[in-house]
């Protein structure tokens, strides 16, 4: 991560989907890459919520968009039960993916305006479903009623007649009409109103309850992620920093990544130990050419030659709690 | 209409504002984004305005800042340090703006110019403002920037605003907001777009540059969080309306009006367990449209009253400085 390793993977049959190795470049000109993603490995239960967290460019949508293949990855693979999805065709993968939705960021810009409410929420179905007219129709409703909206109302009307909170619920709406086993949700409340956040995130909570979903929960809000997540994965540069059980992550962070980011909320923690001397290094390094070792060592503050040297590997702190740090704030369990 | 602002200190308030109100003639109707808003600002403090989206808090920078366009109706008196700044007619006394008032943004790139170097931004400021001369300005810009923590700052003065991370260039903007030794900031959303590791060193010199020259602020901010602890006071707007205003220690702990503890509850803690059941407010924030002379948060308030839908409460001072819009308080039962 900050690190490498697959320390923190559970076995494979208690997994719904596991990400090992994963990388994501992209070109930058000039023959440069950008490594938005480099080398992570997850693992995500059956009716698990994983959080996803790092600050902006640390490559959480771009793992997000490679786990559903939009694009496939440039290497790594990504399981879901027995089959590798970065293996499969087009024309597979498209089949697959009423498993596997995602909900991308800023949805409310990318509804159809020209679209009525009800052929937004019908066209996954369109493209992947058996169903007839009515039975579409049907669904549709069913959907809309299950986000809270009224589909007597909301059917023939368009987007823009709807506020961000409904249009956030419409899109979920559509993301759940196919039944997916996962849900990839990026950012799903960060444009919306704090008054209007809290009824998302309960439903999200509900919907999961009640369908049986898989969440992929990804979002820069750490009080967000805490209530939501069952598991958190903080990332870094294209890195993963430390996975655990959202109370232990806020309770004792083990990387002096997390330890920053908690400093920094604005209503601190009296709980969180305020970590000295995380002043310096405001500025994120270039993910074109990120630092060598631990790629978060030029803002931390327990850095070390070795940490330039050596690129830290996963270890384990203890039950569902692994950090890739060479000094980490809390002893591993060697 | 509204009762008198709190007391602000042993000496005069710096900033007046009485029933401010803001009126957009647009030709799809009027839009009425600010109404009523009155308060007192004392020399180096800081007022925390928070609010959701759309509750008109940039509306009444913009009008303290003389930002609005022709086609918003402007009511009510705004008077800084004594003099009636609405009334300010000549370019002389216009020249107010940008040196003794200033404001940053939330989007740095709306107060830097893209083909610009960063130098030459800054001293002409000081240039046309100060009328310093050309090398006093350069070398007024290099400490600037040196005060608010650019690294590097010989090389930054030659650099244009893309070649900075947007933590960088809002650092540039209060720059260029200082140059001139203001006495009034004032920072709209100025770490909204950056990340919490960016926003808390951007607050935290805020704060310093505040202090270390006696400047007073207006902080505008949708996170209850941003304002705890760094401003003296607090005001809570929604639907163009002051709903409280008090000084920042009673209305975390002795709020008054339903929204402000509706709006606290609904956040989700850090300090919560995970998945602890949040608070929601049912329904949204208004449209413009759907306002009127009733209280904008009836629809959505569980202590509403009949009076609630039929006018709006008046802002009342209970006497210690601490305002609140509400015909049914909290806490009004007791004592
Ligand atoms: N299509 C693309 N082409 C080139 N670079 C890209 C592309 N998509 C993402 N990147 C780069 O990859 C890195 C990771 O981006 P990504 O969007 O995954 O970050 P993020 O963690 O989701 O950030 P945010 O919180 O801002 O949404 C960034 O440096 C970004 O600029
Ligand atoms: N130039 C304008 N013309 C017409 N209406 C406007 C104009 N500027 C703002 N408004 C309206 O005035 C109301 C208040 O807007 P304002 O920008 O002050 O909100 P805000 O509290 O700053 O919200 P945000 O948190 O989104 O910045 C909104 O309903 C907005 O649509
Ligand atoms: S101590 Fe070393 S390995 Fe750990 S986060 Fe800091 S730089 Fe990385
Ligand atoms: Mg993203
Ligand atoms: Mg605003």
């Amino acid at each position: 991560m900050a690190g490498s390793g697959k320390a923190h993977l559970r076995a494979a049959d208690e997994v719904l989907v596991r990400v090992e190795d994963l990388v994501v470049e992209f070109p930058a000109g000039r023959g440069r890459t950008v490594k938005a993603v480099s080398g992570i490995s997850l693992d995500i239960a059956r009716g698990e919520t994983l959080g996803l967290v790092g600050e902006s460019g640390c490559g959480k949508s771009t793992t997000g968009k490679a786990i559903i293949q939009l694009p496939p990855p440039t290497s790594g693979s990504v399981h879901h039960g027995l089959v590798d999805l970065t293996e499969l065709s087009g024309e597979a993968m498209r089949r697959r993916r009423t498993d596997v939705q995602m909900i991308f960021q800023d949805p409310i810009s990318s509804l159809n305006p020209r679209r009525t409410v009800g052929d937004i929420v019908a066209e996954p179905l369109r493209v992947w479903g058996p169903h007839g007219r009515d039975e579409q129709r049907a669904l549709v409703d069913r959907m809309l009623e299950a986000v809270g909206i009224d589909p007597e109302v909301a059917r023939d009307k368009h987007p823009h007649e709807f506020s961000g909170g409904q249009c956030q619920r419409i899109s979920i709406a559509r993301s759940l009409v196919v039944d997916p086993e996962l849900l990839i949700c990026d950012e799903p409340v960060s444009a919306l109103d704090v008054s209007v956040q809290a009824q998302i995130l309960n439903m999200l909570e509900d919907l999961k309850a009640e369908y049986g979903l898989t969440l992929v929960f990804i979002a820069h809000d750490l009080a967000v992620v805490k209530n939501v997540s069952d598991r958190v994965a903080v990332m870094y540069l294209g890195k993963l920093c430390e996975v655990a059980g959202p109370d232990a992550l806020f309770a004792e962070a083990a990387h002096p990544y997390t330890a920053l980011l908690l400093d920094s909320i604005p209503e601190p923690d009296p709980t969180v130990e305020l970590d000295e001397g995380l002043s310096e290094g405001l500025e994120l390094p270039s993910p074109i050419e990120p630092p060598s070792g631990c790629r978060f060592r030029t803002r931390c503050p327990h850095a070390t030659e070795r940490c330039a040297a050596e690129e830290p590997q996963m270890r384990r702190v203890a039950d569902g709690h692994h950090v890739a740090c060479h000094h980490p704030l809390v002893a591993v369990a060697e | 209409m509204s009762a008198t602002p709190s007391p602000s200190g042993p000496v005069g308030p710096l900033l007046s504002v009485r029933d401010l109100g803001v009126t957009f003639r647009t030709p799809d109707g009027d839009v009425r984004a600010v109404d009523g808003v009155s308060f007192d600002l004392a020399e180096g403090r800081t007022l925390g305005i928070v609010g959701e989206s759309g509750s008109g808090k940039s509306v009444t920078a913009k009008a303290l800042m003389n930002l609005l366009p022709s086609y918003a109706d402007v009511e009510g008196t705004i008077t800084f340090d004594g003099r009636d700044v609405r009334a300010l007619a000549t370019a002389r006394e216009r020249h107010f703006w940008g040196v003794e008032l200033t404001m940053v943004f939330q989007d740095p790139m709306t107060s830097l110019n893209p083909v610009k170097r960063i130098g030459e931004q800054i001293a002409e400021c000081l240039r046309v403002h100060l009328g310093r001369s050309r090398r006093d300005a350069s070398a007024a810009a290099l400490d600037l920037l040196e005060r608010v923590g650019i690294p590097e700052p010989r090389k930054r003065l030659r650099q244009y605003p893309h070649e900075l991370s947007g933590g960088l260039r809002q650092r540039v903007v209060i720059a260029m907001a200082l140059a001139c030794g203001p006495r009034l900031l004032i920072a709209d959303e100025p770490t909204t777009a950056l990340d919490v590791t960016v926003q808390k060193h951007i607050l935290d010199l805020l704060d310093d540059l505040r202090r270390e020259r006696g400047m007073s602020m207006v902080l505008i901010t949708h996170d209850l969080g941003v304002v705890k602890g760094r401003a003296d006071d607090v005001m809570v707007m929604y639907g163009g309306r002051t709903m409280e205003h008090a000084a920042s220690g009673p209305l975390f702990t002795a709020m008054r009006h339903p929204y402000t503890s509706a709006l606290l509850e609904t956040i989700p803690r850090i300090d919560a367990a995970a998945h602890a059941r949040l608070v929601p407010i049912a329904g949204r924030p208004p449209n413009p449209s759907e306002l009127g002379p009733w209280c904008p948060f009836a629809p959505r308030c569980g202590s509403r009253v009949e009076a609630c839908t039929v006018e709006a409460p008046p802002l009342v001072d209970d006497g210690t400085g601490h305002r609140s819009a509400c015909f049914a308080p909290l806490g009004a039962g007791e004592a």
